[in-house]
């Protein structure tokens, strides 16, 4: 048994799978540790650092798949793509399609990598920092939890939203900064950052608030809708998530009758005379 | 008026509006440039409320005034709401505070009539014209077009909107003319029209001004009179021929505080409103047409989705063998997609499709069994009766929420 390490980069994966290909190492072979050290060489097998002689011919769109694949946070993350990698370079292209079972569970991953780069494109809330905080700081800072390592692909998608902007997002993990020219990817976060995404101030929420308050249609509730599409694992890092179960409640005990909030219903109403305004 | 009292009242105003999509917009980035925002043709819902809808767009009208006297609408000028109206520069601001912020991906902006419809259109116009060209915003634009307002008005908003839409209110005539006395359909076709030709126009001139790129969209109301389904789906597919219409939003009728008696005073009809979407679905994405999902006037069925009830109709179609059937066939199987079909196309390629793929493709499987063969199944349920088949696969109905005024 061969047990690696990758560091979860998938480039140094890419390097080890293709030594281990031209070898011909059958993957129930070869294990990735994820965070234990392992040692390329702790094996009864005796191996030769440079590469085999099999040469392996993959299509491209493959090393996109695995790639992608590569950022699902989960079990034998590693390991099952070089399962894959080995049935489709030995001819058996269908490991990389839906409706293998390898396929399958490859496809499955992709997708929720994808669904969560588009979770950080949504729910990411950004809060100004002071502007007398100087140049040197970001302008914008926001915490947010991912479940896959997408922040550094994903995060490119404020470059283009934010123009000259300086921004920073942090997260357990990572955490990228935006200087107003260059995106800065951290591997491991800075505190600092943390600490300043995590504990910034934000005095003018209120404006969103209402809005989010008032757009709702209680005569329409539907939350089972609402959490299939806003998982609640995010509702504590949006600023509207702890407005959610008030306005469900409050939609239960009577305000089902029409869509109307109560703040606006409890208001003086002005009926219009017809021909002026 | 604060802002913020503003705010709330023009956002109730508008939340009867169902469309909230910021998709199909040309590639946009604000990257080294001054300014903000951009677009890429995927929407993005930033949040959700607990109604289910997605909120994408900071939604508003510009007031709620409004000389209409519409019967089911909240803001007609004999409703007793309170009533605000924005400046320009207000929706302005609001609009680059939430988008900074990251909670929406731009603004759809409605308005009540004031003074004259052109009036109007220009303040609508001013909003989208001062977000582009002072504040360089790239983000997406929606525009409500006011259909009595000048062409040469509606051409304008074109070319700062990504999309112009023109409601069509009520699914007839007739019922426009009892509900919506002020709105004429020859005005509200007429500005689809202009919108249109609007589109034509640039078409093929790469270096023409864009407009609306993202095309032109409508709402319909649904359940505020008696129309039944086979004649809205009808009207909607003439739309979507004759003005390519992007989009028909169906919005089920939500009962309005101080209710006049012309409308009905119940709850909103959602489960029509979502059969009504998978037809429409089908219409524009699967090659069905409003004629074969209708023998004649009636509504969809409430208890099984329209592509199972036309399935039912049509038997002799299947069993089909998902081995050889053409594509466009594999996807009228109910419980089957587009996806998965695209899917299905591409195994078949490599290698047999055996009935165990189709269960890790997750389709739905119950709905689909009955109509397809694979090299290692044949349906039993292929001898089945319709009316059996109906009773096993029509959905249960869900336990009734309390009405807590019925």
């Amino acid at each position: 048994m061969i047990s690696l390490e990758c560091d979860n980069l998938f480039s140094t994966w890419r390097e080890q799978a293709r030594w281990l290909l031209s070898h011909q190492i059958d993957p129930s072979h070869v294990s990735w540790g994820e965070v234990e050290v392992a040692d390329l060489f702790a094996t009864d097998e005796h191996y030769p650092t440079h590469n085999g002689p099999f040469q392996a011919r993959i299509p491209k769109a493959l090393l996109e798949l695995l790639e992608s694949a590569a950022c699902y946070h989960g079990e034998q993350r590693w390991s099952l793509l070089y399962e894959v990698l080995w049935r489709v370079s030995h001819g058996d292209r269908t490991a990389m399609m839906a409706g293998d079972q390898l396929g399958s569970e490859l496809q499955r991953r992709i997708k929720q990598v994808r669904r969560e780069a588009h979770h950080l494109h949504a729910f990411v809330r950004f809060i100004a920092l002071p502007a007398a905080v100087g140049p040197q700081m970001p302008e914008y800072v926001a915490w947010h939890e991912p479940a896959h390592d997408i922040l550094h692909s994903a995060s490119q998608h404020f470059v283009g939203r934010m123009g000259r902007h300086r921004w920073m997002i942090a997260t357990p993990l990572d955490g990228v900064y935006y200087d107003g020219e260059q995106l800065i990817h951290q591997r491991q976060c800075p505190e600092q950052w943390q600490q300043l995404a995590r504990n910034v101030e934000d005095p003018h929420s209120a404006m969103w608030l209402t809005y989010y308050s008032h757009i709702f249609n209680p005569a329409r509730l539907n939350p089972k809708v609402m959490e299939g599409h806003l998982p609640s694992r995010f509702w504590k890092n949006l600023p509207e998530g702890k407005l959610i179960p008030g306005l469900i409640s409050e939609a239960r005990t009577g305000k089902q009758r029409d869509g109307q909030a109560s703040l606006v219903a409890a208001r003086r109403g002005k009926k219009i005379s017809s021909g002026h305004s | 008026m604060q802002l913020i009292e503003k705010l709330s009242i023009l956002a109730d105003a508008a939340k009867y509006d169902a469309s909230c999509a910021s998709s199909g917009a040309p590639k946009r980035s604000s990257e080294g440039k001054a300014g903000l925002g951009s677009t890429d043709g995927m929407g993005i819902c930033h949040s959700y409320t607990p109604d289910g809808r997605c909120v994408s767009l900071l939604k508003v009208l510009l007031t709620n005034f409004c000389l209409y006297d519409c019967q089911y609408c909240v803001n007609r000028r004999s409703s007793d709401v309170p009533r605000a109206r924005f400046s320009p520069e207000e929706v302005v601001t609001l609009t680059l505070d939430f988008y900074r912020r990251n909670c929406v991906s731009g603004l759809f902006l409605s308005s009540g009539i004031i003074r004259s419809a052109d009036y109007t259109m220009e303040q609508l116009v001013r909003v989208a014209k001062l977000l582009r060209e002072v504040h360089d915003f790239r983000g997406y634009i929606h525009l409500k077009t006011i259909p009595e307002a000048d062409p040469a008005l509606i051409a304008e908003a074109g070319r700062y909107a990504d999309r112009l839409s023109v409601n069509i209110e009520l699914p007839t005539d007739k019922s426009l003319q009892i509900l919506a006395p002020e709105k004429q359909i020859g005005s509200i076709k007429q500005a689809m029209q202009t919108i249109f030709t609007g589109e034509q126009t640039v078409l093929n001139e790469p270096r023409a001004p864009r407009f609306a790129p993202a095309g032109q969209s409508t709402q319909m109301i649904v359940g505020a009179d008696d129309t039944d389904d086979s004649t809205i789906l009808h009207g909607a597919e003439a739309l979507y021929g004759n003005f390519k219409l992007r989009r028909v939003y169906y919005s089920a009728f939500s009962p309005i505080p101080n209710s006049p008696k012309s409308v009905p005073l119940a709850a909103p009809p959602l489960m029509r409103e979502h059969r009504l979407y998978q037809a429409d679905f089908l219409l524009r994405s699967y090659g069905f047409r409003a004629n074969e999902l209708f023998a004649g006037p009636g509504d969809l069925a409430l208890d099984i989705d329209p592509k199972l009830a036309w399935a039912l109709e049509h038997r002799e179609v299947f069993p089909l063998d998902l081995n050889r059937a053409e594509a466009t066939l594999i996807a009228r199987i109910p419980g089957i997609g587009l996806r998965t079909t695209e899917r299905l196309v591409e195994l078949r390629r490599q290698r047999k499709i055996r009935f165990e793929d189709l269960a890790r493709m997750r389709c739905v499987l119950t709905k689909a069994k009955p109509f397809f063969i694979t090299s290692d199944y044949h349906p039993q349920q292929a001898e089945s009766t319709s009316v059996l088949l109906r009773e096993q696969l029509r959905d249960r109905p869900q336990p009734q929420q309390m009405g807590l005024w019925g």
